[in-house]
């Protein structure tokens, strides 16, 4: 991919920026980044290398500088020529589009660096080290290797789109206490956004990029999933929506209910509302006051998405009193949207919006457990919910909420295996 | 040897193409991972190996091998057998381990780079 499409292609989809991790090379990343500030968006430097053992290791770099002492370091490292005919050209480009020239490495190939080894060589070179795709068989760490090593200094986990956030982060990232990201690992510009990572950041940087995966001065990885998929970035979303109609309450209701097998969802704001005329078109999906696409699809793919499970949405407004949005789905409706990470969806929207009063309540047949950031804020001594200490509350409140759920269901189903 | 020897050798059977029979073997290379047959097989060789994925047989062209041997008694997905058989190269299955499967070529007089 051309490093201008790559960029045009994230400033469409919404990204606020992309990492570029070529295989075992990083000569497109100077001119990606220089595509990228044109655009006003991030170009990350970074590398995915393929170490002795097959096994994925993206490398998030500093700057354009380090990019191109590991890219020298792969380089000699790298035993063959690239075949072309079986392969394709390894075109090295300019932000214009330009080819500039080819690399004749053999970057489909291995280093001869075991992971260990690799891992050091990025550090020396001022990057982050991730374990790519952890939960891909092959290329990924448990999968080349059986195991993680216990003396290897990874930064992050990252769990490819193929698999639900929360569950790989459950799997691979927590037990090892490192965060993860998730991304799209696009190999063209069609998949560019199809997941995506949420950080807290100052200002979109590099450096920042770095500190919110070091957590680091307040920044943070605060969740991921897939756009286009995950029900728990739509009602982000919708949420944030209402915050941005200047509501500073909103109720969001996840019910999951087994028995009538339905899904519901509710969002409930106290924002400038809609007449009658635009609620109505909120579904339309022709009808849009956003310039953006991606992150969450808004009202008129919720609906699609819900009349697919069988299901359906309404939008109730009034304005200047404010505005629901209902939901449903077929529980286990073969074509319902997975739910997706809600820890993704209450630490985001919070992030982005701490003074809303948020009443957050998860439902799993006769089990619930709620949030109110009002009471939240109590035990935070003044501090933001958008600050380390309220996010790291926000974060155990839903993680400890979810694991409830979890341990219920899990009880009931063992329970209905008994004769 | 040829590749129906080298079946029969193996107790195993040719997945295809068609006209492989006669094709012959003039070494063998064992290993599972791509990055390393493609940085030390040799022309002509057979590829012992449990992969049975699609870019096995991108490696087979690259490096012009004589046929893949897959063990274990696996079966090669279906876009490997289908991108072996439209680009002609000999795919043998065998219900030995990858030991067992070379060390039967090897008595049989068949080497690797290893050979002086």
């Amino acid at each position: 991919m051309h490093p201008s499409a790559i960029v045009r292609v994230a400033v469409e989809a919404g990204l606020d920026g992309v990492v570029i991790c070529d295989h075992n090379a990083a000569d497109n990343v100077a001119a990606a980044g220089r595509a990228a500030r044109a655009a006003g968006c991030v170009a990350v430097p970074g590398m995915e290398v393929t170490t002795e053992e097959e096994v994925h290791l993206v490398a998030l770099l500093p700057d354009e500088a380090a990019a191109g002492v590991l890219h020298a370091r792969v380089a000699a490292a790298l035993p063959g020529r690239n075949a072309p005919a079986a392969f394709g050209e390894q075109v090295i480009a300019n932000e214009d589009g330009e080819v500039l020239g080819f690399n004749a490495s053999l970057l489909a190939g291995a280093t001869s660096w075991t992971v260990g080894r690799a891992a050091d060589e990025i550090h020396r070179a001022g990057g982050l080290v991730v374990a790519a795709h952890v939960d891909r068989e092959r290329f990924g760490l448990v999968g080349q290797l059986g195991f993680v090593p216990t003396d290897l200094a990874l930064d992050a986990i990252e769990v490819s789109a193929a698999t639900a956030y929360d569950a790989g982060r459950r799997r691979y990232a927590d037990p090892l206490g490192l965060p993860a990201i998730t991304g799209s690992d696009a190999h063209g510009p069609g998949a560019i956004g199809r997941a995506l990572t949420y950080l807290h950041l100052d200002h979109a940087e590099t450096a920042e990029v770095h500190r919110a995966i070091r957590a680091e001065g307040g920044r943070a990885v605060l969740g991921g999933g897939r756009p286009m998929e995950d029900l728990a970035l739509h009602v982000l979303d919708i949420a944030r929506n209402s915050a941005e109609a200047g509501a500073t309450r909103i109720e969001i209701r996840v019910e999951e209910d087994a028995t009538a097998d339905v899904l519901r969802i509710t969002v409930t704001d106290n924002g400038r509302g809609m007449d009658a005329e635009a609620a109505g078109r909120a579904t339309d999906p022709f009808f849009t006051t956003r310039r953006t696409r991606v992150v969450g699809l808004g009202l008129p793919l919720l609906r699609q998405a819900a009349e697919a499970a069988g299901g359906g949405l309404s939008v109730t407004s009034q304005p200047g009193t404010g505005t629901r949005v209902e939901a449903f789905f077929g529980l286990s409706h073969v074509d319902r949207a997975p739910l997706g990470d809600v820890e993704t969806t209450v630490l985001v929207l919070l992030a982005s919006h701490p003074d809303v009063d948020l009443d957050w309540t998860h439902r799993r047949g006769a089990h619930e457990y709620s949030l109110a950031t009002a009471d939240l804020r109590a035990a935070l001594d003044g501090a933001s919910l958008a600050s380390p200490a309220g996010l790291a509350l926000l974060r155990s409140a839903v993680r400890h909420g979810e694991q409830s759920l979890a341990e219920t269901a899990g009880r009931r189903s063992r329970t209905e295996t008994q004769p | 040897m040829t590749v129906t020897e080298l079946a029969r050798l193996v107790d195993g059977s040719i997945v295809g193409p068609a006209d492989a029979g006669p094709r012959e073997v003039r070494g063998g290379y064992a290993s599972d991972l791509l990055s390393d047959v493609m940085a030390h097989a040799q022309d002509g060789d057979v590829w012992v190996t449990m992969q049975r994925h699609v870019n096995t047989v991108a490696v087979a062209q690259l490096k012009n091998l004589a046929a893949i041997v897959i063990v274990n008694g696996r079966q090669p997905e279906a876009d490997m057998a289908a991108r072996a058989a439209e680009h002609g190269v000999p795919v043998v299955t065998t219900p030995l381990p990858a030991f067992d499967a070379a060390g039967r070529l090897y008595a049989a007089g068949l080497r690797g780079r290893g050979a002086s």
